[in-house]
Parts: structure tokens; C-alpha cells; sequence
């Protein structure tokens, strides 16, 4: 069930969307993936996660994806203790944020509509809200007039977009974006994380995983920089 | 789960079925082939059990009676010289109390009513009713002596015939009366047997021990080799609706992991597969119906144009019954099968979903 959170202190927003409290994640094969992580990411805040490859990265956003559990440390995220959350219980948690990949994941034989639609169909949403929904999220992303294509028929950051749409269509507090524009051309990637820098400022909190140098210092968002599976920085503005 | 959320993932499970209809067809063609074999198995028990069953019904005993005419012809036990005493001492004294004298004299035969239990037809149909009562019997017919001498002339060649005629003009009737009894199960024949042995007033059962230690065996073995190979095609069954299931997953990773990423339960992951896995059987079950009535029908029309029997199980008898079996076969062999497969692939792969 959802903990209470005590007001935080500092320039970060009320209430922490995200809480790692002495968290450690050692895989069965003993790779240490993370060691003592504090961190605390506030409602409505745009963090950069950086870092090179093998940094923790993946395993930070699963362990908040709960995809992975912990060994050790309380984790909190969007309500949910993650530490203490039962297997059926994830999918609840699942329900309150917006994931987005860097390999798009759109279904192929299904068209952007029907894509979209489909995160919708899961929470068991009716046919007129997700005709409404899905509307509005393709609108929101400059894909208004695209429902009917196939995602064969799109570029690489109009699929990502497609991607963005279905992150958004459940309305979530939370969007993580696992190296959005690792796929796509640097003027689409600027347009992706304008999108969602809009997004943001519409209250959304987003999270997202780059290994884009230039993107983190022309947006000026809060960056978290992972090394060997520890927080070596956290800075707000974009420097690191 | 919501109502409209079971319409789209039934939808979706039929939408799939077609999708992934080479998969399918190769599934559907194996769980035909099962339940055609698992058809004409019980098709063939049917039919064996229904010539079994015409000679159970000719396998009936024949329990004679101690009669007057077992009394006369009869292979009794010698008495004792005290038995003979006892004997006459109580025949003096009842003749002297109650019996009137001339019915305990001797005939012309030297038979007197105390040597024999059964004195008229009314005796020996009451004996009948007392072995109808017995367990595991069936039916029950007085045959009177007479009926049983025609029986046995007719079934006699010609010289036979004419010492039974000449036996009988002579003599009298040589045959006693008999009770004709069928049973229930010629499981339980010896018992049987000597229960009516048991009773007061049975000389000698004529039976065909043999036949009913026959019938029961092949009875048995028809049931046992039924048995197993429903089973083991049932579970080659499962075996192939389970693999189709996991290769149509594996084919599906990718949406798997989207619903999983946008919290999709478990159970919402399932239902499509549960419901291919369904149309797989019942459309299996369906074709398996009708292959099986044209292979029947054609098999069965060559046997009665060469054999020139017609004394067959129609198919017609068992349609609805194998259908339903197959239906049964078909959706169990589907939702299990299935359900074992995503289950597994649930708690492995389908956990994960950020790399597939």
C-alpha cells in the first residue's frame, strides 16, 4: 500500500516521486550493480540518468520498474514500497508510470491507433475513453493525422513518438524513457526530448537514460551520473 | 477482470489462432489424429462389448432341480444305515401322527415324496423366485421337465434323439426340471454359481465356467488397452497444444513485454493463449467427428457387404457421446496445456520486459 512520505527539504519538489534509500543490487552471478544508492527525485522533476555502459543504469530504472527487487534499502516509487511489494501488486505499479524504449517495441502488424490503444485495452479502458485517449495522446506527440499508418511506414523518431503516445496515454505522475533517442537521428533526438520537456512542464515527472552528451547540456535538467554502480554525481542544470 | 476486458482478450485469442494458423493447422492436424484413434478405440470396445454382451446373454447356466425324475434317474448318495433307521423311524412316526399312510408308499418306481424336494411346478417356481432374488442375477426361467426333454431332443443328432424318445416312452421322462438362469456379470460367475448350488432343492448346475472366465478377460483387456491409450494420447495431446502455445508465445514476446510494461496482470497475459489453446481443441474435436464418421462408416459398410453381419454399433449411438469426448479431450488438452506453458513462461522471460 502506499507510504506517506515526509515533506523533503531543498530545491526539490514536495513530494519525492522516486525514494532509494541504502539500496544495493547484487545479481545471482555476483556482479555488485549498485551500491548504497540515496537518491530522492521530486514530483514533477526532469532528471537525466547518465553513465557509461555497465554503470548501473539498467539496473536502477528496473529496480524502479520493478523488474528487479533489491537485496538491500527501501525503495519507494510513486507510493509503492517496492521492498515489501508482492508479484501482484506490480502490475499497479506498472499502471502509474509511462515507459518508453529505445527500440520503440510497436507492435508491427498493428497500426499507430491500434498501438497506442493497446496500453489503454490493458487497464480495461472502454472503447469511447480510448478513442478519446489515444486521440489526444497522438495529438499531444504531431501524430494526429498518422492513426492509420503502420509503423513500417514511419521514421525512426515518428515510431518513438508513436512510443512517447503510448507512455502517455494512461495519463501517468511518472514517464521513464530508457534511451529514447538512441535510435534516432540528433534532430530527431532534440525533438523527442522537447517533447518531453513539454510533457514535464504539464506536471509529468520523467526520467530518462541517455548516454547523449549534448542533449544533457542543452536541456537544462537535473542529471544523476552512475560509476561502477554508485552515484558519482547529481546535478541540478545539466552540469556534470 | 472486467467483462469488456474478457471480450477483447477472447477476441484476441481467436484473432491469434489465426494469426498463427500454420502453428495452428499443425496442432489441430496431430490433435485430430489423437482423438480419431482415441474414436475408433472406443468404437472397437463398443463393438467387442456388444458381441460379448450376445454371448453373456447365450451364456446362461441351467440349475436342475431334485425333481421325481431325479429321484428315479438320479445319482443320489447312499444313506447311511442310520440315516436309512432315522429315516424310517420318522416316515413310521409322521405316518402314524399326520401324513396319510398312502402318501409315503412307495410307486410303482419305488419312489416314495420324502426322496425328492421338488414335487410339482409350483415348488419349482418358487425355487425360481428364490434364485432371482440372489445377487448378480438377471433372469430366471422354470423350465419344466418335459420343455427340457424337447430342448435336449433337438439338440441331438438323429440317433441320440431316438434313445431319448425311446428312453422316455419306456422309463418316463429322464430329464428333471431346471431353473434357466442369465446373469449380470460373468465377473462374479463361481460365486453366483454356488450360491444356487446352496439352495435347498438344486441338484447339478450345467454351466460354461470357461466362456465366462473368457468373456471376462477379454472384458479386462479391452478396458485396460482402452485405457492407456486414451491416456498416453491424451497426454501427446497436451504435449503439442503446450508446444504450440510456447512457440506462439515466443513469437509474441514482444507484446508480452509491452503489457507487461504497461501492468498487465498475469491473468490478462493468459487469456489469449488459454482461448487459442481452445480453439485448437474445439476445432480439432470438430473435425476429429466427422473424419471419424466417414472412416467408420466406410469401414463399417465394407465389413457388412464381405462379412454380411449387420450387427454393428451405428455411429449414430455414439455421435453425441464421442463428440463431447473430443470436445472434452480438445479443451482440456487447450486450457491446460496452455495454462502450463504461459505459467511457466510468466515466472522465467515474461517477467522481464526491458530486454527481450
Amino acid at each position: 500500500m502506499a507510504e506517506v512520505f515526509t515533506e523533503n527539504a531543498g530545491d526539490l519538489a514536495a513530494r519525492p516521486i522516486i525514494e532509494f534509500r541504502g539500496v544495493c543490487k547484487t545479481y545471482p552471478s555476483g556482479t555488485h550493480a549498485l551500491e548504497d544508492i540515496n537518491i530522492r527525485i521530486g514530483s514533477g522533476e526532469f532528471v537525466f540518468v547518465v553513465g557509461s555502459s555497465g554503470a548501473g543504469k539498467s539496473t536502477f530504472m528496473k529496480l524502479i520498474m520493478r523488474e528487479e527487487k533489491a537485496n538491500t534499502g527501501l525503495i519507494t516509487v510513486n507510493g509503492f514500497n517496492l521492498s515489501k511489494m508482492r508479484r501482484s501488486q506490480v502490475p499497479m505499479l506498472r499502471r502509474t508510470m509511462g515507459i518508453v524504449f529505445q527500440d520503440f517495441r510497436l507492435i508491427p502488424n498493428m497500426n499507430v491507433f491500434e498501438n497506442v490503444a493497446f496500453a489503454m485495452h490493458v487497464i480495461g479502458a472502454d472503447r469511447r475513453t480510448i478513442r478519446r485517449e489515444v486521440s489526444n495522446a497522438l495529438s499531444k506527440v504531431g501524430l494526429g493525422n498518422k492513426a492509420r499508418s503502420m509503423p513500417a511506414e514511419l521514421s525512426g523518431g515518428e515510431q518513438q513518438r508513436v512510443g512517447l503516445a503510448r507512455a502517455l496515454v494512461n495519463k501517468p505522475d511518472l514517464i521513464i524513457a530508457d534511451e529514447p533517442t538512441g535510435n534516432v537521428d540528433p534532430n530527431m533526438s532534440y525533438d523527442i526530448v522537447s517533447l518531453l520537456t513539454e510533457i514535464n512542464k504539464r506536471g509529468t515527472t520523467i526520467l530518462m537514460v541517455t548516454h547523449d552528451h549534448n542533449l544533457v547540456r542543452d536541456f537544462h535538467h537535473r542529471v544523476i551520473m552512475l560509476d561502477s554502480g554508485r552515484i558519482v554525481a547529481d546535478n541540478a542544470g545539466g552540469e556534470f | 477482470m472486467k467483462l469488456r476486458s474478457v471480450r477483447y482478450l477472447t477476441a484476441e485469442g481467436v484473432k491469434n489462432t489465426w494469426v498463427n494458423r500454420l502453428m495452428s493447422l499443425a496442432s489441430i492436424g496431430v490433435l485430430v489424429a489423437c482423438m480419431v484413434i482415441i474414436g475408433l478405440a472406443l468404437l472397437i470396445s463398443a463393438n467387442v462389448n456388444k458381441a460379448i454382451g450376445r454371448l453373456e446373454q447365450q451364456n446362461v447356466i441351467m440349475a436342475y432341480m431334485k425333481d421325481y425324475n431325479w429321484a428315479l434317474y438320479g445319482e443320489k448318495e447312499e444313506s447311511t444305515p442310520e440315516e436309512v433307521q432315522t429315516s424310517s423311524q420318522s416316515t413310521s412316526s409322521e405316518t402314524t401322527e399326520s401324513e396319510p399312510a398312502e402318501q409315503e408308499k412307495p410307486d410303482q418306481n419305488g419312489i416314495k415324496p420324502s426322496d425328492y424336494v421338488i414335487h410339482n411346478e409350483e415348488e419349482g417356481k418358487a425355487l425360481c423366485d428364490q434364485i432371482a432374488k440372489l445377487d448378480n442375477v438377471q433372469s430366471v426361467e422354470y423350465i419344466s421337465s418335459e420343455a427340457g426333454l424337447e430342448s435336449v431332443k433337438v439338440s441331438m443328432l438323429e440317433g441320440q434323439e431316438s434313445y431319448f424318445t425311446f428312453l422316455n416312452e419306456e422309463y418316463g421322462n429322464p430329464m428333471s426340471a431346471a431353473a434357466k438362469v442369465t446373469m449380470k456379470d460373468m465377473a462374479l460367475f463361481s460365486q453366483t454359481v454356488k450360491a444356487i448350488e446352496g439352495l435347498d432343492g438344486i441338484d447339478v448346475i450345467q454351466s460354461q465356467s470357461d466362456l465366462a472366465d473368457k468373456i471376462t478377460a477379454i472384458k479386462r483387456g479391452i478396458g485396460v488397452a482402452g485405457f492407456w491409450i486414451i491416456a498416453i494420447l491424451m497426454v501427446i495431446s497436451l504435449v503439442i497444444v503446450s508446444n504450440t502455445i510456447r512457440v506462439t508465445m515466443y513469437n509474441r514476446k514482444l507484446e508480452i513485454s509491452i503489457m507487461k510494461a504497461v501492468g498487465a496482470t498475469d491473468w490478462f497475459v493468459r487469456v489469449p493463449f488459454i482461448v487459442e489453446g481452445m480453439m485448437i481443441g474445439l476445432l480439432s474435436a470438430l473435425i476429429a467427428e466427422g473424419l471419424l464418421y466417414f472412416c467408420y462408416r466406410v469401414a463399417t459398410e465394407t465389413i457388412i457387404s464381405t462379412l454380411g453381419t449387420s450387427d454393428i454399433v451405428h455411429y449414430r449411438d455414439m455421435a453425441l457421446q464421442l463428440l463431447l469426448i473430443f470436445i472434452g479431450i480438445g479443451i482440456f488438452a487447450g486450457v491446460i496445456g496452455s495454462f502450463i506453458m504461459i505459467r511457466k513462461y510468466l515466472r522465467r522471460e515474461g517477467s522481464e520486459f526491458t530486454a527481450i
